[in-house]
């Protein structure tokens, strides 16, 4: 019995010993693969902080203002001229569905100016809304 | 008598002492992979973050654009006694690295140690040498800041020692920020708003051949600089001067008498004290006496004129005697509340302090009141005249981000406050700034020609040319200043070198430019 025991016990060690070499030797190639990965994503980090400031000095505002002029047939506007799309006044009004179909035209005569502030095609029932202002893009 | 031991006792206890062993042994296995499984797990998943080594934090923008940041260099060094042929070597290093060939071949000795070649390699240029095969070369890896915009910001941002640690600028003032932390810092500047301030500086300073030029974009109701503009300037990442330079910042280290532009604090104070009506007639025959004093205006403004126009037209006789009223007694007092008379205190620490007589009486009141005998940095300046125009209170000028208002210390009321946006717009509409209004936008401002001391006495052909612009003047959100040192007139200044004819027109244009950048939004007309 006592050598059936002691047999096992052996060949149990053994196999225990050849587990523990070979999950060390796994954990010193993961150790291993670990540090290249770490490398390679510290070199990754460099690579990304040069490329960014690579980017940084290509996009410039100089170096932009220096390829439009070369390159786009762009004027320089005046600021009176920008506007936001917020000051833009409102393409139209929605309105009923009735009015729409029954909406009309009103032609003035020939010759005859439109009164200023006066909308033409003023529905049926509705008061003329006056004229919407342009925007003012001019000095 | 010696008895002889039992075998099986023996044997028993052999066994004993090797499972006793055997239990230890696995027990160690076991208890080490239950360390290494559960209690060593969570630093194993966290090792793949790996922090970035750099001993500065990036420096950003206002949008996240890139001013400062730390790269991988590597300093070269060569053992000249492991070259077969020295002198060889010497032109190939020195054609790969940019290093002095003559340097390397004197440096070159084969008695000697270890040279320095090249500090700061960049990685490429560490490849090109590792590929001319030498022997005996070797790379200390290292860190350098690099400035992708060049010149542009360099006297706000400052440099760094070969060491990397600030020597100036805010790389500098905020050392210790920079270097405790690891996430980028985002300054209030806006590299957009400065590529147009330097832009058209450089252009008046070049049109008025000007020894100098300088200018400031502030938010008045945040104190955030957008932007700080100093020429001549310099390339930071040279780390030496070239002809021409200044490492010099004129905006914050040295200190000007700035002339009528210092009219805005007279009259915020005679509204303030309720001295004057903007439509009272004031004398301005030249000249005006004072004691042994004489006080003239840049030209003949007629016998009379309003206050307002005093202020329009800018004329020092009016405006000494608006000053007068009130007398030193309050004027001093007056300018300390609006910081004029301590040195400011921002991130940079090139901050140059006020000058101001010691003793400030009645001459003294009046010359200051029209910005002779007193002394300021622009930027000391720039803040006093925020809080003038952003409803009455103070507000700390900063380089960092800051979007929220600040709400400072009340110095003067917002009605004050309000009056004095109506007067800087007339000098706007019908004094000496007309040549900085912006179709669009509503800009208020004050021209400011001041002489410059020489040998004791005021030189007549050495000027000081400044504007201060705000704008939109109704509801001010940025004040732009610009100064230039020693302008000359040209054809299209009519010969002259005054602040109206120098710095206002390039104001304008700048506000033309930077407003839609900013966000401020035309004043489109109700009835064209």
């Amino acid at each position: 019995m006592i050598r059936i025991l002691s047999f096992t016990l052996v060949l149990v060690t053994g196999v225990v010993c050849l587990g523990v070499y070979r999950i060390a030797e796994e954990a010193r190639i993961t150790a291993a693969e670990l540090r290249e990965t770490r490398a390679a994503i510290v070199q990754e980090n460099q690579s990304l902080a040069v490329l960014g400031a690579e980017w940084a000095r290509v996009t410039q505002p100089a170096r932009i203002q220096a390829l439009a002029e070369r390159y786009l047939n762009l004027n320089d506007r005046p600021a009176a001229e920008l506007a936001s799309v917020s000051q833009l006044p409102p393409k139209f009004l929605p309105q009923p569905e009735d009015a729409i179909r029954n909406a009309n035209a009103v032609v003035p005569p020939p010759g005859q100016r439109p009164l200023p502030g006066v909308a033409h095609g003023a529905l049926p029932g509705q008061a003329a809304a006056p004229v919407q202002t342009p925007l003012h893009t001019g000095t | 008598m010696r008895r002889d031991p039992d075998p099986a006792g023996l044997l028993r206890g052999r066994i004993a002492i090797a499972a006793l062993i055997s239990a230890v042994g696995f027990s160690v296995v076991a208890a080490r992979l239950v360390d290494v499984m559960v209690f060593g797990a969570a630093p194993l998943r966290t090792a793949a973050v790996v922090a970035s080594h750099a001993r500065r934090a990036d420096l950003l923008d206002r949008n996240g654009t890139l001013i400062a940041r730390d790269l991988p260099v590597s300093d070269l060094y060569a053992m000249p006694a492991a070259f077969t042929d020295a002198a060889r070597a010497a032109h190939q290093l020195a054609a790969v690295t940019g290093a002095d060939e003559q340097r390397l071949k004197t440096a070159f000795q084969p008695r000697k140690g270890y040279i320095l070649v090249q500090r700061g390699l960049s990685p490429d240029e560490r490849e090109t040498v590792m590929k001319l095969g030498l022997p005996g070369l070797d790379f200390i890896s290292g860190y350098k800041r690099v400035y992708p915009g060049g010149r542009i910001l360099s006297h706000a941002i400052g440099q760094v020692d070969t060491d990397d640690n600030g020597v100036s600028g805010l790389e500098l003032g905020l050392e210790d920020r920079l270097r405790s932390q690891s996430a980028p810092l985002t300054l209030s500047l806006d590299t957009r708003v400065q590529y147009v301030l330097e832009h058209e500086a450089g252009e008046a300073m070049r049109a008025f051949h000007a020894k100098a030029t300088g200018g400031i974009v502030m938010n008045v109701r945040t104190g955030e600089i957008w932007a700080l503009a100093s020429l001549p300037d310099y390339e930071p990442n040279l780390h030496r001067l070239q002809p021409g330079d200044s490492t010099r910042n004129r905006m914050t280290q040295d200190v000007y008498e700035l002339g009528s532009i210092f009219k805005i604090f007279a009259f915020t104070e005679a509204v303030q004290e309720n001295t004057i009506r903007l439509d009272e007639p004031f004398s301005v025959v030249s000249p005006y006496r004072l004691g042994h004093y004489l006080i003239h205006d840049f030209e003949r403004l007629g016998p009379v004129l309003a206050a307002e126009m005093v202020f329009a037209k800018s004329s020092n006789i009016g405006t000494a005697q608006i000053e007068l009223r009130s007398g030193p007694q309050k004027q001093k007092p007056f300018l300390r509340k609006l910081g004029l008379l301590q040195p400011l205190k921002t991130e940079l620490p090139e901050m140059a302090s006020p000058l101001y007589p010691r003793h400030w009486e009645t001459v003294e009141a009046a010359t200051i009141a029209y910005g002779h005998g007193i002394s300021v940095n622009p930027l000391n300046f720039a803040a006093a005249a925020a809080a003038v125009v952003n409803g009455g209170t103070l507000v700390r000028p900063t380089f960092l981000r800051h979007p929220e208002e600040q709400h400072g210390e009340r110095v003067i009321s917002e009605q004050t406050s309000r009056t004095m946006r109506q007067l800087l717009r007339l000098v706007v509409t019908a004094g000496t700034g007309t040549k900085a209004d912006v179709p669009g936008y509503d800009v208020g401002g004050k021209t400011g020609t001041a002489e410059k001391a020489e040998h004791g006495s005021y030189a007549h052909h050495l000027l000081i040319s400044s504007f201060c612009g705000v704008f939109p003047i109704d509801d001010p959100q940025f004040l732009v200043f610009l100064m230039l040192d020693e302008p000359h007139g040209n054809r299209e200044s009519g010969g002259f070198a005054t602040g109206g004819e120098t710095a206002a027109p390039a104001v304008g244009r700048i506000i033309a430019r930077i407003a839609p950048l900013l966000g401020v939004q035309t004043k489109v007309a109700a009835n064209p």
